[in-house]
């Protein structure tokens, strides 16, 4: 029994067809209960993003929505929703279509990159592509999803060597919803010379000359071409909708004040010092970037972009969620697309008692935060201290020991064989 | 100044002349069970300056303050708002009127008024042509007028001056209180409603003409009109100082606000509010309304219900687009909603008074729910409140009861005004056409003591118990980052040995 499922899932030509099939199940299920339901299937967001495509279709700005915090992009993306009827979904589908997407560029980049056969990258894929959060999450309308595609196609860009479309995709994703620029020094960090396939550097070198080896033009060509994408798309924005777009895509997320209970260990103190009651002056929590942007953008990087690329920009995901000032359910997708390159590997998987408990852990410590936060909202107990607060920082640190097996998993892996090959044959 | 009082007879039947008394100079009442309002207009130049300097910033200013309890009001006084403090507001083009928040701030201490720009919310008005309503409009849920009652035995009283002592008293115990002040006719009014049985006994009492005044006294009773749209009162009138005895009078006038006809007792129209429990920081209001307020006094007629929310609670507008969720809730449908509306933002950063908003109200559409309470929903959500000291972690809000009336279409709108007891600047009635007639529904009178006021507990941050958070979360946050650091360390420094150690494994 279990080694027929085990067939069917090795098997693309179910695979697809049963995520595609989850997906318009889903659907059509989700349209079902909006029709009939005052309590609504589609999340709130998607209402966001289809009455800010609403205005556009009117010719206004899609800021005229309070809440739209995002790239008018996908707003304009989103137009044939105002069309009405069954055309509202259309977005939906775009979400669940990248999912798609997404899991068969996962496909791809394990079998041309990480020499797996067939049937294992397809079952790994499965990760993604049958996970039912995954697929609830999409077919509710969050455009997540659509963030994942985008990462895996700048992961499969990257490692086929098109620094072109690369550096495309990097500036877009950064535009589209700015994390994504932690993935531009693992990037760069592993375009390194003996991966092109050029002279690598000698000891005799000044460090100079180093320094100028390290700029090779790969390297020159990703930065300078996903720079000017970046300039030119918010140029563009800001040419279009003016300071609306800074205002409201930009500054909202650094001026922002997360006063409300989410997932970050900051959260509490966040709360405290955003209001008159605060007694700090030092206002620490205005530092949280700093372990932040360490972690996830230089450290991880530095260390292990050159060992594995997908399961480093797993790792940094991971550190940047961990280490966000704020951190909802839907950041978690954020890392998971990155879960099929790290798992095959890992000793989650090759020593299950520890799989097993990281993933009990996990679960654990959100199903503790969330019944505070039930008690908080819905209860209206003054859960805020200490068990709100205890919580988060419990999952912070459940997080931590995830990451740091993470961390020395990927150390302690190979290069992947395809990668080297692929080196092994430039340099031939 | 001129005084008008007007007695409004419960039951006419009951009434003698002789508990009337004239004379040169007063006029004397006796046992009168009847609702009582005071009218009183001062001429500008009579005015102290403390008062003048403030009404010289305003172009129009109408105050309203309604008590946190129950009470009987009867035609023609039967306008309803919210308990609380309401000021609707003009400014005057040149001058910013800094003197307005500290003037409010004798009606309450405590109240959020930094100045008329910052913290009232602009009007919007659904008629243009409905020129009557202001263009600014500020709410508190003060509950009663003793602060202003000090403030003004203090200031304008003579200490010796009994008969003002009393008269101040009395206007505390007022169960509404209007102040209106516009430009052009450059008079400040002041109206003040008692309800029957205010007194025990009935209303005993000598009013003096005093000099340099006029005094209408007015003891009346409703008659049936004669027509749908008008209001009808019979009885008694008495100009203090050349009537030597009261004349008797029958006059008819259009009006605003109307009874709801066939209704023997109040009770049975009496809507309730109360939240549902535990109300979280997601609060649902819930009005229960009798069967017998459900029936439209005519066919063009909706029922609704206007809210007053201070800043800490509020409507999320989003929620009312789908008809699906607006009738599970009993509603028709989020009429408008003016105000401060932020979705995400903690009250400690909001400058607004806060929002209003008006729902057209959804019927039974059976005649077995027709005959049952009908409760309908609204779906609130509370701001986080500041952190405090002392709270246990809990704080406490108060929320008005929403004003619940039916609007109906009228024939004749525009001779409304012309109505002795015309009152506008509710707040709701500039989102109606100048065309409407209201039938106000009464809030359910449980007992005094159960106000007009909801107060809800908020869950806060505990000041007391969250001095280690700070220290706490650092050291959590420090924790991880060296953890992190040192697998780090320890990856690139034994990154081979991690290999050949597995390599041995697979062997």
């Amino acid at each position: 029994m279990a080694s027929a499922i085990t067939q069917y899932l090795s098997s693309p030509r179910v695979v697809f067809p049963a995520a595609v099939l989850l997906r318009a199940a889903l659907l059509v299920y989700g349209t079902f209960q909006d029709a009939h339901s005052p309590v609504k299937y589609t999340d709130i967001d998607y209402f966001v993003f289809t009455d800010a495509a609403r205005y556009v279709s009117r010719g206004q700005s899609p800021y005229q929505r309070d809440t739209y915090r995002y790239t008018p992009i996908l707003a304009w993306l989103l137009l044939p929703t105002a069309w009405g009827g069954w055309w509202f979904s259309f977005g939906k589908v775009l979400f669940a279509l990248g999912d798609i997407v997404a899991g068969w560029l996962t496909i791809l980049i394990l079998r041309n990159h990480y020499g797996m056969p067939m049937a294992r990258a397809v079952r790994f894929s499965c990760i993604w592509l049958l996970n039912p959060m995954v697929a609830t999450i999409s077919t509710r309308g969050s455009s997540e999803g659509l963030l994942g595609v985008i990462v895996l196609a700048l992961l499969w860009a990257v490692l086929e060597q098109r620094i072109m479309l690369a550096g495309v995709l990097l500036g877009f994703g950064v535009h589209f919803k700015i994390y994504p620029f932690i993935y531009a020094t693992s990037i760069i960090w592993w375009l390194d010379a003996a991966r092109l396939g050029l002279p690598t550097t000698h000891s005799t070198q000044s460090p100079i000359e180093k320094l100028i080896n390290h700029l090779n033009q790969r390297r020159i060509d990703l930065g300078a071409i996903s720079l000017i994408t970046f300039l030119v798309l918010n140029i563009a924005m800001h040419h279009i909708y003016g300071s609306e777009y800074l205002r409201h895509s930009w500054l909202h997320h650094f001026t922002r004040l997360d006063h409300r209970h989410n997932f970050s260990p900051y959260n509490i103190q966040l709360y405290l010092n955003s209001s008159p009651a605060a007694t700090s002056s030092l206002h620490l929590e205005s530092l949280a970037f700093i372990p932040q942007l360490f972690l996830s953008a230089i450290a991880i990087p530095l260390a292990l972009a050159k060992k594995d690329l997908g399961a480093t920009m797993l790792a940094q995901t991971f550190a940047f969620v961990t280490f966000n000032k704020v951190c909802t359910s839907q950041y978690f997708l954020w890392y998971l697309v990155f879960l099929p390159f790290y798992l095959p590997n890992s000793s989650l998987l090759s020593k299950p008692w520890l799989g097993m408990s990281a993933l009990v852990l996990w679960v654990a410590g959100q199903a503790f935060w969330l019944q505070q936060g039930y008690r908080l909202e819905m209860l209206g107990l003054s859960s805020f201290v200490p068990w709100l607060w205890l919580s988060s920082i419990l999952f912070f640190l459940i997080n931590c020991w995830i990451l740091g097996i993470v961390i020395s998993d990927v150390a302690s892996s190979h290069v992947s064989p395809s990668q080297r090959e692929m080196k092994v044959e430039e340099v031939g | 100044m001129k005084q008008r009082l007007t007695y409004i007879l419960k039951d006419a039947s009951t009434f003698d002349p002789s508990q009337l008394k004239v004379t040169k100079d007063s006029i004397e009442v006796t046992g009168l069970d009847a609702a009582k309002e005071q009218h009183l207009t001062f001429g500008f130049d009579e005015l102290p300056p403390k008062i003048w300097r403030v009404l010289k910033q305003c172009h129009e200013l109408h105050i309203r303050w309604a008590a946190p309890v129950p009470y009987n009001a009867i035609s023609p006084f039967l306008s309803r708002v919210s308990s609380g403090l309401h000021v609707f507001f003009t400014p005057r083009r040149e001058t910013p009127a800094n003197l307005l928040c500290p003037m409010l701030r004798n009606f309450d201490e405590t109240l959020k008024c930094e100045s008329p720009e910052k913290t009232f919310v602009p009007q919007r008005v659904l008629s243009e042509r409905f020129s009557t309503s202001s263009s600014f409009s500020y709410y508190t849920p003060t509950k009663s007028l003793d602060s202003l009652e000090s403030y003004i035995f203090v200031q304008f009283c003579d200490i010796l001056d009994l008969h003002c002592q009393e008269d101040v008293y009395q206007l505390g115990s007022a169960r509404y209180v209007d102040i209106d002040f516009d430009v052009i006719s450059n008079t400040l009014i002041i109206r003040a409603y008692w309800e029957p049985s205010h007194k025990p006994g009935g209303w005993t009492e000598i009013t003096r003409l005093q000099k340099g005044s006029t005094l209408e006294v007015g003891v009346l009773n409703n008659e049936k009109p004669d027509e749908p749209e008008e209001l009808k009162l019979g009885g008694f009138l008495t100009v203090v100082g050349s009537d030597s005895k009261p004349k008797a009078t029958l006059f008819s006038f259009p009006a605003r606000y109307h009874p709801l006809p066939n209704v023997s007792s109040t009770r049975e129209i009496e809507y309730k509010v109360a939240f549902r429990q535990p109300t979280g920081m997601h609060p649902i209001m819930e009005i229960n309304l009798e069967p017998k307020s459900l029936l439209a006094p005519s066919e063009s007629c909706a029922l609704h219900t206007y809210l007053t929310l201070p800043s800490y609670i509020f409507i999320d507008k989003y929620q009312f687009n789908d008809d699906l969720f607006l009738a599970s809730q009993n509603l028709r449908r989020l009429h408008s909603i003016n105000g401060e509306t932020d979705l995400e933002a903690p009250d400690w950063v909001i400058d607004k008074w806060g929002s209003n908003a008006l729902f057209e109200l959804a019927l039974p559409s059976t005649p077995a729910e027709l005959s049952a309470r009908w409760t309908v929903t609204i779906p609130l959500h509370l701001r986080y409140l500041k952190p405090a000291h002392n709270s246990s972690g809990i704080d406490a809000v108060r929320v008005p009861w929403p004003a619940v009336f039916w609007a109906c279409e009228a024939e004749e709108g525009l001779k409304m005004s012309t109505s002795p007891f015309d009152r506008v600047n509710l707040g709701y009635d500039s989102l109606f056409g100048p065309k409407t007639m209201f039938y106000p529904i009464p809030p359910g009178t449980a007992g005094w003591w159960n106000p007009l006021v909801e107060t809800l507990s908020v869950p806060v941050l505990d000041l007391d118990r969250s001095s280690w958070v700070e220290f706490g979360t650092i050291a959590a946050i420090s924790l991880g980052t060296l953890w992190i650091c040192w697998k780090l360390f320890a990856a690139v420094m034994g990154g081979d040995k991690g290999k050949a150690s597995r390599g041995k494994k697979r062997q």
